[in-house]
Protein backbone atom coordinates (compact mmCIF):
# COMPACT_ATOMS: atom_id res chain seq x y z
CA UNK A 1 0.00 0.00 0.00
CA UNK A 2 1.31 3.53 -1.00
CA UNK A 3 0.15 4.96 1.94
CA UNK A 4 2.04 2.75 4.19
CA UNK A 5 5.05 4.25 2.76
CA UNK A 6 7.54 6.45 5.25
CA UNK A 7 10.35 9.03 4.51
CA UNK A 8 13.36 8.58 6.99
CA UNK A 9 13.54 11.75 8.74
CA UNK A 10 15.69 10.95 11.93
CA UNK A 11 18.59 8.89 12.77
CA UNK A 12 18.21 6.19 15.38
CA UNK A 13 21.14 8.30 17.26
CA UNK A 14 18.63 11.33 17.32
CA UNK A 15 15.83 9.55 18.46
CA UNK A 16 17.32 7.99 21.37
CA UNK A 17 18.93 11.79 22.20
CA UNK A 18 14.89 12.24 22.42
CA UNK A 19 14.29 9.64 24.41
CA UNK A 20 16.81 10.25 26.55
CA UNK A 21 15.82 13.90 27.08
CA UNK A 22 12.20 12.84 27.93
CA UNK A 23 13.17 10.31 30.27
CA UNK A 24 15.65 12.91 32.56
CA UNK A 25 13.25 15.88 31.48
CA UNK A 26 9.81 13.83 33.22
CA UNK A 27 11.90 12.66 36.25
CA UNK A 28 13.21 16.09 36.69
CA UNK A 29 10.07 17.49 36.65
CA UNK A 30 8.68 15.12 39.08
CA UNK A 31 10.95 15.62 41.73
CA UNK A 32 11.66 19.08 41.16
CA UNK A 33 7.71 20.08 40.88
CA UNK A 34 7.74 17.81 44.58
CA UNK A 35 10.58 19.81 45.98
CA UNK A 36 8.98 23.15 44.84
CA UNK A 37 5.51 22.11 46.00
CA UNK A 38 6.57 20.18 48.95
CA UNK A 39 4.55 22.24 51.65
CA UNK A 40 1.27 20.83 49.93
CA UNK A 41 -0.25 17.11 50.46
CA UNK A 42 0.12 16.80 46.75
CA UNK A 43 4.00 17.75 46.83
CA UNK A 44 4.36 15.48 49.27
CA UNK A 45 2.95 12.74 47.72
CA UNK A 46 5.00 13.83 44.62
CA UNK A 47 7.92 13.49 46.76
CA UNK A 48 6.76 9.84 48.23
CA UNK A 49 7.97 7.75 45.81
CA UNK A 50 11.72 9.00 45.97
CA UNK A 51 11.21 8.76 50.32
CA UNK A 52 10.85 12.24 50.73
CA UNK A 53 11.89 15.04 49.83
CA UNK A 54 15.46 14.12 50.96
CA UNK A 55 15.28 11.74 48.24
CA UNK A 56 13.73 13.75 45.55
CA UNK A 57 16.29 15.88 45.79
CA UNK A 58 18.95 13.99 45.71
CA UNK A 59 17.30 11.45 42.46
CA UNK A 60 16.43 15.31 40.82
CA UNK A 61 20.28 16.01 41.67
CA UNK A 62 22.03 12.83 39.89
CA UNK A 63 19.37 12.87 37.17
CA UNK A 64 20.45 16.56 36.65
CA UNK A 65 24.17 15.26 36.25
CA UNK A 66 23.16 12.51 33.99
CA UNK A 67 21.04 15.04 31.59
CA UNK A 68 24.26 17.50 31.57
CA UNK A 69 26.42 14.64 30.62
CA UNK A 70 24.38 13.98 27.70
CA UNK A 71 24.40 16.94 26.80
CA UNK A 72 28.00 17.12 26.57
CA UNK A 73 27.68 14.44 24.54
CA UNK A 74 25.20 16.16 22.62
CA UNK A 75 27.87 18.99 21.90
CA UNK A 76 30.10 16.91 20.81
CA UNK A 77 27.74 15.13 18.17
CA UNK A 78 26.84 18.52 17.11
CA UNK A 79 30.34 19.15 16.45
CA UNK A 80 30.98 16.12 14.35
CA UNK A 81 27.95 16.30 12.74
CA UNK A 82 28.75 19.42 11.05
CA UNK A 83 29.91 19.25 7.58
CA UNK A 84 33.17 21.09 7.65
CA UNK A 85 34.32 20.43 4.60
CA UNK A 86 31.76 23.41 3.26
CA UNK A 87 32.20 25.06 6.68
CA UNK A 88 31.06 27.81 7.30
CA UNK A 89 28.43 27.99 4.18
CA UNK A 90 27.58 24.28 5.61
CA UNK A 91 25.51 25.58 8.81
CA UNK A 92 23.22 27.62 6.26
CA UNK A 93 22.30 24.75 4.09
CA UNK A 94 18.28 23.48 4.04
CA UNK A 95 19.27 20.28 6.03
CA UNK A 96 20.75 23.03 9.24
CA UNK A 97 19.44 23.70 12.20
CA UNK A 98 20.63 27.13 12.45
CA UNK A 99 18.29 29.78 12.07
CA UNK A 100 18.31 31.39 8.70
CA UNK A 101 16.61 34.95 6.99
CA UNK A 102 14.20 32.06 5.12
CA UNK A 103 12.84 31.00 8.82
CA UNK A 104 11.64 34.86 9.53
CA UNK A 105 9.95 34.75 6.30
CA UNK A 106 8.40 31.25 6.71
CA UNK A 107 7.29 32.87 10.03
CA UNK A 108 5.54 35.90 8.26
CA UNK A 109 3.94 33.69 5.43
CA UNK A 110 2.77 31.23 8.58
CA UNK A 111 0.99 33.99 10.02
CA UNK A 112 -0.51 35.31 6.88
CA UNK A 113 -1.78 31.96 6.39
CA UNK A 114 -3.29 31.65 9.86
CA UNK A 115 -4.44 34.51 9.61
CA UNK A 116 -6.13 34.18 6.33
CA UNK A 117 -4.41 36.99 4.17
CA UNK A 118 -1.53 34.70 2.57
CA UNK A 119 -0.94 30.98 1.23
CA UNK A 120 1.18 29.08 3.50
CA UNK A 121 5.19 29.06 3.53
CA UNK A 122 7.00 25.98 1.71
CA UNK A 123 8.86 24.52 4.72
CA UNK A 124 11.96 22.94 3.97
CA UNK A 125 13.25 19.85 6.22
CA UNK A 126 13.11 22.16 9.55
CA UNK A 127 10.01 24.29 9.86
CA UNK A 128 10.89 27.62 12.74
CA UNK A 129 9.20 26.37 15.32
CA UNK A 130 10.62 23.17 15.16
CA UNK A 131 14.64 24.70 15.31
CA UNK A 132 13.08 27.17 18.13
CA UNK A 133 12.13 23.69 19.81
CA UNK A 134 15.88 22.34 19.21
CA UNK A 135 17.56 25.27 20.21
CA UNK A 136 15.33 25.92 23.30
CA UNK A 137 16.94 23.02 25.08
CA UNK A 138 20.02 24.54 24.31
CA UNK A 139 19.62 27.57 25.98
CA UNK A 140 17.50 26.19 29.11
CA UNK A 141 19.64 23.40 29.56
CA UNK A 142 22.24 26.23 29.63
CA UNK A 143 20.63 28.52 32.15
CA UNK A 144 19.60 25.54 34.34
CA UNK A 145 22.81 23.30 33.93
CA UNK A 146 24.83 26.50 35.29
CA UNK A 147 22.65 27.56 38.13
CA UNK A 148 22.01 23.59 38.99
CA UNK A 149 25.52 23.31 39.09
CA UNK A 150 26.29 26.19 41.44
CA UNK A 151 23.44 24.71 43.68
CA UNK A 152 24.40 21.41 44.17
CA UNK A 153 26.59 21.74 46.82
CA UNK A 154 26.13 25.07 48.44
CA UNK A 155 28.63 24.74 50.95
CA UNK A 156 31.21 24.02 48.04
CA UNK A 157 30.59 26.45 45.94
CA UNK A 158 30.07 29.13 48.40
CA UNK A 159 34.38 28.89 48.69
CA UNK A 160 34.03 30.34 45.14
CA UNK A 161 31.32 33.06 44.96
CA UNK A 162 29.29 34.94 47.27
CA UNK A 163 26.71 33.11 49.26
CA UNK A 164 23.78 35.14 47.69
CA UNK A 165 24.38 34.28 44.55
CA UNK A 166 22.91 31.00 45.48
CA UNK A 167 19.44 33.56 46.07
CA UNK A 168 19.78 34.37 42.18
CA UNK A 169 20.39 30.64 40.88
CA UNK A 170 17.59 29.72 42.71
CA UNK A 171 15.55 31.75 41.35
CA UNK A 172 16.82 31.58 38.03
CA UNK A 173 16.73 27.75 38.36
CA UNK A 174 12.84 27.95 39.08
CA UNK A 175 11.35 30.00 36.52
CA UNK A 176 13.54 28.78 33.96
CA UNK A 177 12.72 25.38 34.62
CA UNK A 178 8.83 26.49 35.29
CA UNK A 179 9.13 28.11 31.75
CA UNK A 180 10.56 24.62 29.71
CA UNK A 181 7.96 22.14 31.56
CA UNK A 182 5.29 24.48 31.01
CA UNK A 183 6.48 25.38 27.56
CA UNK A 184 6.53 21.65 26.84
CA UNK A 185 3.60 20.38 28.25
CA UNK A 186 1.36 22.56 26.56
CA UNK A 187 3.15 24.56 23.62
CA UNK A 188 5.41 21.50 22.36
CA UNK A 189 2.27 18.51 22.53
CA UNK A 190 0.09 21.13 20.74
CA UNK A 191 2.00 21.53 17.83
CA UNK A 192 3.39 18.06 17.95
CA UNK A 193 0.50 15.96 18.88
CA UNK A 194 -3.34 17.91 19.29
CA UNK A 195 -3.62 20.70 16.40
CA UNK A 196 -5.80 19.02 14.06
CA UNK A 197 -3.80 17.57 11.41
CA UNK A 198 -1.70 15.28 13.95
CA UNK A 199 -4.34 14.75 16.54
CA UNK A 200 -4.36 12.78 18.57
CA UNK A 201 -0.35 11.31 18.38
CA UNK A 202 2.52 11.50 16.41
CA UNK A 203 4.83 9.17 16.78
CA UNK A 204 7.53 10.45 14.56
CA UNK A 205 10.12 11.00 17.28
CA UNK A 206 9.41 6.96 17.99
CA UNK A 207 9.40 5.75 14.45
CA UNK A 208 12.02 7.97 12.71
CA UNK A 209 9.53 8.55 10.39
CA UNK A 210 6.53 10.22 8.90
CA UNK A 211 4.08 9.25 5.83
CA UNK A 212 5.14 10.75 3.03
CA UNK A 213 1.50 12.70 2.49
CA UNK A 214 1.91 14.42 5.68
CA UNK A 215 5.36 15.31 4.50
CA UNK A 216 4.01 16.85 1.43
CA UNK A 217 1.76 19.32 3.51
CA UNK A 218 4.06 20.03 6.30
CA UNK A 219 7.71 20.03 4.88
CA UNK A 220 6.76 20.33 0.83
CA UNK A 221 9.88 22.02 -0.19
CA UNK A 222 12.01 19.09 1.66
CA UNK A 223 10.13 16.32 -0.24
CA UNK A 224 10.36 18.30 -3.69
CA UNK A 225 13.95 18.72 -3.02
CA UNK A 226 14.69 15.08 -2.02
CA UNK A 227 12.98 14.25 -5.51
CA UNK A 228 14.77 16.59 -7.59
CA UNK A 229 18.21 15.28 -6.41
CA UNK A 230 16.36 11.83 -6.88
CA UNK A 231 17.47 10.60 -3.64
CA UNK A 232 13.72 9.35 -2.41
CA UNK A 233 14.33 5.57 -3.38
CA UNK A 234 17.02 5.96 -0.21
CA UNK A 235 14.72 7.60 2.01
CA UNK A 236 11.45 6.10 1.67
CA UNK A 237 10.66 3.13 4.71
CA UNK A 238 8.11 1.45 5.74
CA UNK A 239 6.22 2.14 8.85
CA UNK A 240 6.00 0.74 11.99
CA UNK A 241 4.10 -2.64 12.44
CA UNK A 242 0.68 -2.27 14.45
CA UNK A 243 2.20 -3.62 17.60
CA UNK A 244 5.47 -1.02 17.56
CA UNK A 245 2.75 1.67 16.89
CA UNK A 246 0.61 0.65 19.92
CA UNK A 247 3.40 0.60 22.12
CA UNK A 248 4.55 4.04 20.60
CA UNK A 249 1.23 5.46 21.20
CA UNK A 250 1.07 3.79 24.70
CA UNK A 251 4.56 5.41 25.97
CA UNK A 252 3.89 8.55 24.49
CA UNK A 253 0.60 9.03 26.02
CA UNK A 254 1.98 8.16 29.38
CA UNK A 255 4.47 10.76 29.13
CA UNK A 256 1.69 13.42 27.76
CA UNK A 257 -0.64 12.60 30.27
CA UNK A 258 2.52 12.82 33.01
CA UNK A 259 2.88 16.18 32.01
CA UNK A 260 -0.74 17.18 31.90
CA UNK A 261 -1.17 15.83 35.41
CA UNK A 262 1.96 17.98 36.28
CA UNK A 263 0.78 20.68 35.05
CA UNK A 264 -3.20 20.94 36.02
CA UNK A 265 -1.99 20.00 40.04
CA UNK A 266 0.57 22.24 39.69
CA UNK A 267 -2.08 25.47 38.59
CA UNK A 268 -4.45 23.93 41.36
CA UNK A 269 -2.20 24.03 43.91
CA UNK A 270 0.11 27.39 42.92
CA UNK A 271 -2.25 29.72 45.54
CA UNK A 272 -0.81 26.86 48.71
CA UNK A 273 2.63 28.12 47.53
CA UNK A 274 4.89 30.46 50.43
CA UNK A 275 7.03 31.56 47.54
CA UNK A 276 6.23 34.81 46.83
CA UNK A 277 7.44 37.09 43.15
CA UNK B 1 65.11 10.42 102.05
CA UNK B 2 62.48 8.63 104.42
CA UNK B 3 59.96 5.57 103.20
CA UNK B 4 56.93 8.46 103.76
CA UNK B 5 59.02 10.96 101.47
CA UNK B 6 59.68 8.80 98.45
CA UNK B 7 56.21 7.43 98.45
CA UNK B 8 54.71 11.26 98.81
CA UNK B 9 57.30 11.77 96.17
CA UNK B 10 55.51 9.52 94.18
CA UNK B 11 52.27 9.89 94.45
CA UNK B 12 52.96 13.03 93.28
CA UNK B 13 54.62 11.70 90.01
CA UNK B 14 51.69 9.14 89.88
CA UNK B 15 49.12 12.67 90.20
CA UNK B 16 50.65 15.09 88.19
CA UNK B 17 50.96 12.15 85.29
CA UNK B 18 47.25 11.76 85.40
CA UNK B 19 46.49 15.43 85.67
CA UNK B 20 48.53 15.90 82.62
CA UNK B 21 47.44 12.97 80.59
CA UNK B 22 43.89 13.45 81.22
CA UNK B 23 44.30 17.54 80.60
CA UNK B 24 46.05 16.29 76.92
CA UNK B 25 43.15 13.93 76.31
CA UNK B 26 41.10 16.78 76.97
CA UNK B 27 42.94 19.15 74.59
CA UNK B 28 42.08 16.45 71.84
CA UNK B 29 38.83 16.32 72.31
CA UNK B 30 36.82 19.14 69.97
CA UNK B 31 36.10 22.52 72.17
CA UNK B 32 31.86 22.61 72.53
CA UNK B 33 32.27 25.42 70.28
CA UNK B 34 34.24 24.17 67.72
CA UNK B 35 32.16 20.88 67.41
CA UNK B 36 29.13 23.26 66.86
CA UNK B 37 30.98 24.96 64.22
CA UNK B 38 32.83 24.23 61.40
CA UNK B 39 35.90 24.20 63.44
CA UNK B 40 37.78 25.57 59.75
CA UNK B 41 38.76 29.01 59.36
CA UNK B 42 40.89 29.85 56.19
CA UNK B 43 43.82 32.35 56.31
CA UNK B 44 42.10 35.55 54.98
CA UNK B 45 39.17 35.05 57.78
CA UNK B 46 41.10 35.03 60.59
CA UNK B 47 42.92 38.78 59.29
CA UNK B 48 41.66 42.39 60.88
CA UNK B 49 38.80 43.20 59.42
CA UNK B 50 38.52 40.24 57.41
CA UNK B 51 35.12 39.38 57.54
CA UNK B 52 34.09 43.13 56.17
CA UNK B 53 34.08 41.09 52.75
CA UNK B 54 31.17 39.40 53.97
CA UNK B 55 28.99 41.81 55.42
CA UNK B 56 25.79 42.59 54.33
CA UNK B 57 25.74 46.21 54.22
CA UNK B 58 26.48 48.27 51.22
CA UNK B 59 27.93 51.28 53.71
CA UNK B 60 31.34 49.37 52.70
CA UNK B 61 30.82 49.07 49.35
CA UNK B 62 29.19 45.58 49.71
CA UNK B 63 31.01 43.04 46.65
CA UNK B 64 29.89 43.00 42.66
CA UNK B 65 29.85 46.46 42.40
CA UNK B 66 27.40 46.67 45.09
CA UNK B 67 24.64 44.34 43.35
CA UNK B 68 24.48 41.99 46.28
CA UNK B 69 21.97 41.96 49.43
CA UNK B 70 22.38 44.71 51.96
CA UNK B 71 20.97 47.89 50.95
CA UNK B 72 17.61 49.53 51.99
CA UNK B 73 17.02 49.99 55.63
CA UNK B 74 19.10 48.95 58.68
CA UNK B 75 16.73 48.61 61.95
CA UNK B 76 18.75 49.91 64.61
CA UNK B 77 17.57 47.43 66.93
CA UNK B 78 19.51 45.07 64.64
CA UNK B 79 22.64 46.27 66.55
CA UNK B 80 20.97 45.61 70.30
CA UNK B 81 22.09 42.93 72.37
CA UNK B 82 18.28 43.20 73.10
CA UNK B 83 16.31 43.13 70.10
CA UNK B 84 13.25 43.44 71.46
CA UNK B 85 13.35 45.52 74.47
CA UNK B 86 10.85 47.92 74.66
CA UNK B 87 8.11 45.51 72.92
CA UNK B 88 4.99 45.33 74.51
CA UNK B 89 3.40 42.17 76.16
CA UNK B 90 6.96 40.72 74.13
CA UNK B 91 7.00 37.18 75.88
CA UNK B 92 3.10 36.73 74.97
CA UNK B 93 3.65 37.27 71.55
CA UNK B 94 4.35 34.61 68.87
CA UNK B 95 7.78 35.62 66.20
CA UNK B 96 4.98 35.64 63.51
CA UNK B 97 2.74 38.06 64.94
CA UNK B 98 5.06 41.57 64.38
CA UNK B 99 7.79 39.07 61.68
CA UNK B 100 4.76 38.84 59.23
CA UNK B 101 6.90 38.61 56.25
CA UNK B 102 9.47 36.60 57.94
CA UNK B 103 7.74 33.82 58.66
CA UNK B 104 8.14 32.08 55.64
CA UNK B 105 11.23 30.78 53.85
CA UNK B 106 12.67 27.74 52.32
CA UNK B 107 14.20 26.77 55.78
CA UNK B 108 10.97 27.33 57.33
CA UNK B 109 8.39 26.10 54.80
CA UNK B 110 10.40 23.47 53.78
CA UNK B 111 13.00 22.71 56.33
CA UNK B 112 10.67 22.92 59.20
CA UNK B 113 13.09 25.40 61.07
CA UNK B 114 11.78 27.47 63.65
CA UNK B 115 12.86 31.15 64.33
CA UNK B 116 14.96 30.16 67.50
CA UNK B 117 16.73 27.65 66.13
CA UNK B 118 18.96 30.51 64.69
CA UNK B 119 17.57 33.64 66.19
CA UNK B 120 19.05 31.84 69.73
CA UNK B 121 18.87 33.10 73.39
CA UNK B 122 17.08 35.19 75.25
CA UNK B 123 16.77 37.79 75.29
CA UNK B 124 17.22 37.68 71.27
CA UNK B 125 20.16 39.80 69.98
CA UNK B 126 20.36 41.93 66.81
CA UNK B 127 21.71 40.32 63.86
CA UNK B 128 24.17 43.18 64.07
CA UNK B 129 24.95 42.92 67.70
CA UNK B 130 28.60 42.87 68.22
CA UNK B 131 28.51 39.23 70.16
CA UNK B 132 24.95 38.06 68.68
CA UNK B 133 25.85 34.72 67.16
CA UNK B 134 24.14 35.76 64.12
CA UNK B 135 26.69 38.67 63.33
CA UNK B 136 28.37 38.19 60.12
CA UNK B 137 31.84 37.75 61.60
CA UNK B 138 30.68 34.46 63.27
CA UNK B 139 27.66 33.23 61.62
CA UNK B 140 28.87 30.95 59.67
CA UNK B 141 29.89 29.07 62.03
CA UNK B 142 27.62 29.10 65.50
CA UNK B 143 24.76 29.34 63.35
CA UNK B 144 24.82 27.83 59.50
CA UNK B 145 27.17 25.15 60.86
CA UNK B 146 24.86 23.50 62.92
CA UNK B 147 23.11 22.16 59.86
CA UNK B 148 25.44 22.96 56.87
CA UNK B 149 28.49 21.24 57.46
CA UNK B 150 31.86 23.32 56.78
CA UNK B 151 29.56 26.57 56.05
CA UNK B 152 32.04 28.95 55.23
CA UNK B 153 31.44 32.76 55.73
CA UNK B 154 30.50 33.58 51.85
CA UNK B 155 27.79 30.38 52.44
CA UNK B 156 26.41 32.24 55.74
CA UNK B 157 25.66 35.57 53.39
CA UNK B 158 23.08 33.90 51.52
CA UNK B 159 19.81 35.30 52.28
CA UNK B 160 17.31 33.88 54.12
CA UNK B 161 14.46 36.10 54.44
CA UNK B 162 14.93 36.71 50.65
CA UNK B 163 12.79 39.72 49.76
CA UNK B 164 10.21 39.14 47.09
CA UNK B 165 12.28 39.64 43.95
CA UNK B 166 10.27 41.89 41.95
CA UNK B 167 9.16 44.13 45.15
CA UNK B 168 10.10 47.75 44.38
CA UNK B 169 12.36 47.73 47.37
CA UNK B 170 13.89 45.20 46.25
CA UNK B 171 15.45 47.20 43.59
CA UNK B 172 17.41 48.78 46.37
CA UNK B 173 18.01 45.81 48.92
CA UNK B 174 19.33 43.25 46.16
CA UNK B 175 19.65 45.11 43.19
CA UNK B 176 21.17 41.75 41.40
CA UNK B 177 18.05 39.75 42.51
CA UNK B 178 15.48 42.09 41.40
CA UNK B 179 17.45 42.25 37.76
CA UNK B 180 18.44 38.51 37.31
CA UNK B 181 14.88 37.61 38.08
CA UNK B 182 13.45 40.55 35.91
CA UNK B 183 15.04 39.29 33.07
CA UNK B 184 13.98 35.73 33.40
CA UNK B 185 10.07 37.06 33.54
CA UNK B 186 10.59 38.56 30.31
CA UNK B 187 11.99 35.87 28.86
CA UNK B 188 9.28 33.74 30.09
CA UNK B 189 6.21 35.84 29.71
CA UNK B 190 8.06 36.77 26.29
CA UNK B 191 7.41 33.01 24.93
CA UNK B 192 4.04 32.70 26.04
CA UNK B 193 3.17 35.75 25.01
CA UNK B 194 4.03 34.54 21.72
CA UNK B 195 3.17 31.13 21.56
CA UNK B 196 -0.30 31.21 23.21
CA UNK B 197 -2.30 33.29 21.18
CA UNK B 198 -0.23 32.11 17.92
CA UNK B 199 -0.76 28.43 18.47
CA UNK B 200 -5.02 28.99 19.35
CA UNK B 201 -4.76 30.98 16.31
CA UNK B 202 -3.20 28.51 14.12
CA UNK B 203 -5.07 25.51 15.73
CA UNK B 204 -8.28 27.31 14.43
CA UNK B 205 -6.99 28.15 11.29
CA UNK B 206 -6.38 24.23 10.36
CA UNK B 207 -9.50 23.34 12.14
CA UNK B 208 -11.55 25.77 9.88
CA UNK B 209 -9.07 24.16 6.93
CA UNK B 210 -10.53 20.65 8.26
CA UNK B 211 -13.92 21.41 7.41
CA UNK B 212 -13.21 23.70 4.08
CA UNK B 213 -11.41 20.48 2.98
CA UNK B 214 -13.96 17.86 3.42
CA UNK B 215 -16.75 20.36 2.38
CA UNK B 216 -14.74 20.72 -1.03
CA UNK B 217 -14.67 17.10 -1.14
CA UNK B 218 -18.39 15.97 -0.43
CA UNK B 219 -19.36 18.55 -3.08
Amino acid sequence: MSSKINVRRFSLTQMMFHFFLIITFMLLSVTGIAWMYIETSWGKALATPFGGYVGALEVHRITGLILLAGFGIHILYTIWKVDWKHFPRSLFSRDSLVFQWRDVKDFILHLGWILGLSKGPQFDRWSWWEKFDYWAVWWGLIIVGVTGLMLYDPVFSSDYMPGWLLNIALWVHRIEAVLAMAHIFTIHFFIEHWRPRCFPFSATMFEGSKSIEHLREEHPAWVARIEAEGRMDEMLCPSAPVPLRILYFGVGYALIGLGVFLLVFALLNVGLLTLKL
Amino acid sequence: MKIPDLIQVCLLCLMSIIVLASQQAVAAAPHPYEAAGTGYFRDGDTLPGAYLQYRQSSEYGGSLWGLGPGGGNVKRSSFWADAHSGVDSYMLRSCASCHEDQRYSLHSSRGNVTCVQCHRGQPISGINHYYSGMNPIRRHAYVCAKCHEAASASFATYVIHEPPPLASSTVEEFPLFYYAVLFMMILAVGVFALFIPYVTLWGLRELIGLFTERRNTDV
